[in-house]
């Protein structure tokens, strides 16, 4: 990319982009274990309930399903964007400062509490956890404040990030080794990541909150752009690097939180799409946070779709396809495009 | 002439315990070129960062075009300073349009987006440095002398009355070195910059500059034309190494002599008086 990125520049890739999801998402809802007649399912919903099956099919499950997928995807990817840069390492994903074992840890308090009611929608699980994510990071800020004032505070924030991560899988494994045995499988299989299809209202609120977030976050970009080369020179380029910080934090920590409440711990899609979306399109956040959204979207909509169909009508946790294909997938990326990248020669 | 930046009665240390700079005046004058020279750990680096907002003194005051530093905004002061770092090779594959662009963050309205003056700014920045021609490599794959030209190019882009430049040589091979300090100096005679550079070779900093700080390890300093500053016994004390001046018309230059350099005081006057004939 040797020309200046511009908005209208931007907003073609964008378009293209977007348009690629929605291609990819109609594809991925019309897959599925039932076959579905399209031109059935587009003729609208009969008059009784029950009579259009493959309208009630589509509508109804395939692409509330989708739909989330495609939200969860594209706020992992966002936030590994994010936290990549104001960490300035591009090992960090979503989960690096805590959230996934704190979000690990109020799940399995809610499954063994033994908790039914629902909030919002939302199961206990989904309201531990979001809360379980946001305390957690909390304290690994608050603690990588604490003892890193001063210029190392982006690798104490990672080191308390890391012990406080090991400290509450100690903690799981713990509650899971004391846990009745039917208690264990719905933990192990939150742990894993999961899509599963939510009501109406869920599904509304959470792309509410987190295209919003990723809205404001764009918002920030020109300045993660700066933030990459550390804080002092950001200061140099008129970036109020603690404002920045803290609102890249915030935004991020709320996003995956609510990302990890709607479908547990989705590994790799924080991680590699970030990083495919930077060997194509090159760093520059301004471009490299929408793409990836739409790219982690559309990646998380395929993963799940094989993750509903290859063991039909049995269905594998997602976290265990984004894993097994994006691995690959990524090395591939990797042997082609190493060369022109710096950090791995 | 006024002073663009002036620093009256500065103490800073990082440590209640010890100071760096104590009872610290200086003055730059509106499109001078200063050196700031001394041994290690006598405050250079310290008095760039307090300079540019970075460290806030413990007592005294920093003016930075007739209004107080803290006055400005972060935004605002990198409108009038801009900073030259020492070598650094970011984490991420940024080209070097991408990085000297960066420049303008500053200037960008809410979303951060350049516009055709920030990018005409730019090219021209890049053809100053000589730096057009790789316009669209990243920077890790440039030699450490291309990397500060492009680093060099980001400041000017910048658009500030002033830039601050810590050790910008320090890695460069004589050549490079030269062409720096001739980039330098060709922008403060034609764009009237002020130009505060800290630097360890002081044959340079006697040749460019129109001032020079020697800040010393016990805390105290002197300011002034290089030819006042810079004498045999200055140095000695300063830098603590025995060293031989000697004269090319009106240039000074300084030579270092170790332990193993018995006879080239001898050699060198030998040298000087010939050049002098």
């Amino acid at each position: 990319m040797t020309e200046t990125l511009t908005s209208k520049k931007l907003a073609i890739t964008f378009f293209f982009c977007l348009l690629a999801l929605v291609v990819v998402m109609a594809l991925c809802a019309v897959v599925g274990t039932q076959k579905i007649s399209l031109a059935k399912a587009l003729s609208g919903p009969a008059d009784t309930p029950g009579e259009n099956i493959d309208y009630e099919i589509l509508m109804g499950v395939r692409l509330p399903r989708v739909i989330l997928a495609a939200l969860v995807g594209g706020a992992l990817a966002c936030c590994g964007v994010v936290l990549q840069a104001i960490l300035r390492n591009p090992l960090a994903d979503p989960y690096i400062l805590g959230i996934s074992s704190g979000a690990g840890l109020g799940a399995i308090i809610a499954v063994l509490s033994g908790l039914t009611w629902r909030f919002w929608g939302g199961s206990p699980i989904a309201v531990f956890a979001f809360v379980g994510a946001l305390i957690t990071v909390w304290l690994v800020w608050g603690i990588g404040h604490l003892a890193g004032a001063g210029k190392s505070q982006v690798t104490t924030l990672l080191l308390a990030g890391v012990v406080v991560n090991a400290f509450f899988a100690a903690v799981i494994m713990f509650l899971t080794s004391i846990a009745k045995s039917d208690q264990i499988h719905s933990t192990i299989f939150w742990l894993m990541g999961n899509i599963t299809e939510k009501n109406r209202s869920v599904l509304l609120v959470s792309a509410a909150c987190i295209i919003a977030g990723i809205i404001a976050l764009f918002s920030i970009c020109h300045r993660l752009n700066v933030l990459t080369f550390g804080q002092d020179q950001a200061k140099a380029l008129g970036v109020d690097t603690a404002v920045t910080q803290i609102t890249a934090f915030g935004l991020a920590a709320f996003i995956t939180a609510i990302a990890v409440s709607l479908s547990g711990l989705i590994g790799f899609v924080g991680l590699i799409v970030p990083h495919a979306v930077r060997l194509v399109f090159g760093p520059d956040h301004r471009r490299l946070l929408p793409v990836s959204a739409i790219i982690g979207g559309a990646f998380l909509v395929v993963a799940d779709t094989i993750a509903r169909t290859i063991v039909a009508p049995a269905q594998l946790p997602v976290g265990v396809i984004t894993a097994i294909a994006g691995g690959p997938f990524f090395l591939i990326l990797l042997a082609k495009y190493s060369r022109k990248v710096s950090w791995l020669k | 002439m006024s002073s663009i930046i002036k620093v009256e009665n500065l103490s800073f240390g990082y440590t209640p315990q010890s100071a760096v700079l104590k009872n610290f005046h200086f003055k730059v004058d509106r499109g001078a070129f200063v050196c700031i020279a001394g041994p290690n750990g006598a405050g250079k680096t310290t008095l760039l960062n307090l300079l540019c907002g970075l460290l806030s003194p413990n007592t005294g005051y920093i003016e930075i075009d007739s209004e107080p530093i803290g006055s400005y905004s972060v935004r605002k002061l990198a409108q009038k300073i801009a900073v030259v770092r020492q070598e650094f090779v970011p984490v991420f594959d940024f080209t070097v349009t991408e990085t000297v662009s960066m420049a303008r963050t500053p200037y960008l309205g809410r979303l951060g987006f350049e516009t055709k003056p920030d990018i005409d700014i730019v090219k021209e920045a890049l053809q100053i440095t000589d730096t057009a021609q790789f316009a669209s490599r990243t920077l890790a794959t440039l030699s450490g002398g291309e990397r500060q030209r492009v680093f060099i190019a980001r400041a000017f882009a910048q658009d500030t009355p002033i830039l601050l430049l810590d050790e910008p040589t320090s890695l460069l091979d004589l050549k490079h070195q030269v062409a720096i300090y001739d980039l330098l100096k060709t922008a403060q005679r034609q764009k009237g910059k002020t130009i505060v550079a800290i630097t360890h070779d002081i044959n340079l900093a006697a040749q460019y500059c129109d001032k020079v700080l020697l800040l010393g390890a016990d805390r105290n300093y002197r300011v002034g034309s290089a030819e006042n500053v810079f004498s045999t016994e200055q140095i000695e004390k300063v830098f603590g190494v025995k060293t031989f001046t000697g004269r090319v018309g009106q240039e000074k230059f300084f030579i270092p002599l170790g332990k193993f350099a018995k006879d080239c005081p001898q050699i060198y006057k030998n040298f000087n008086s010939g050049m002098q004939k």
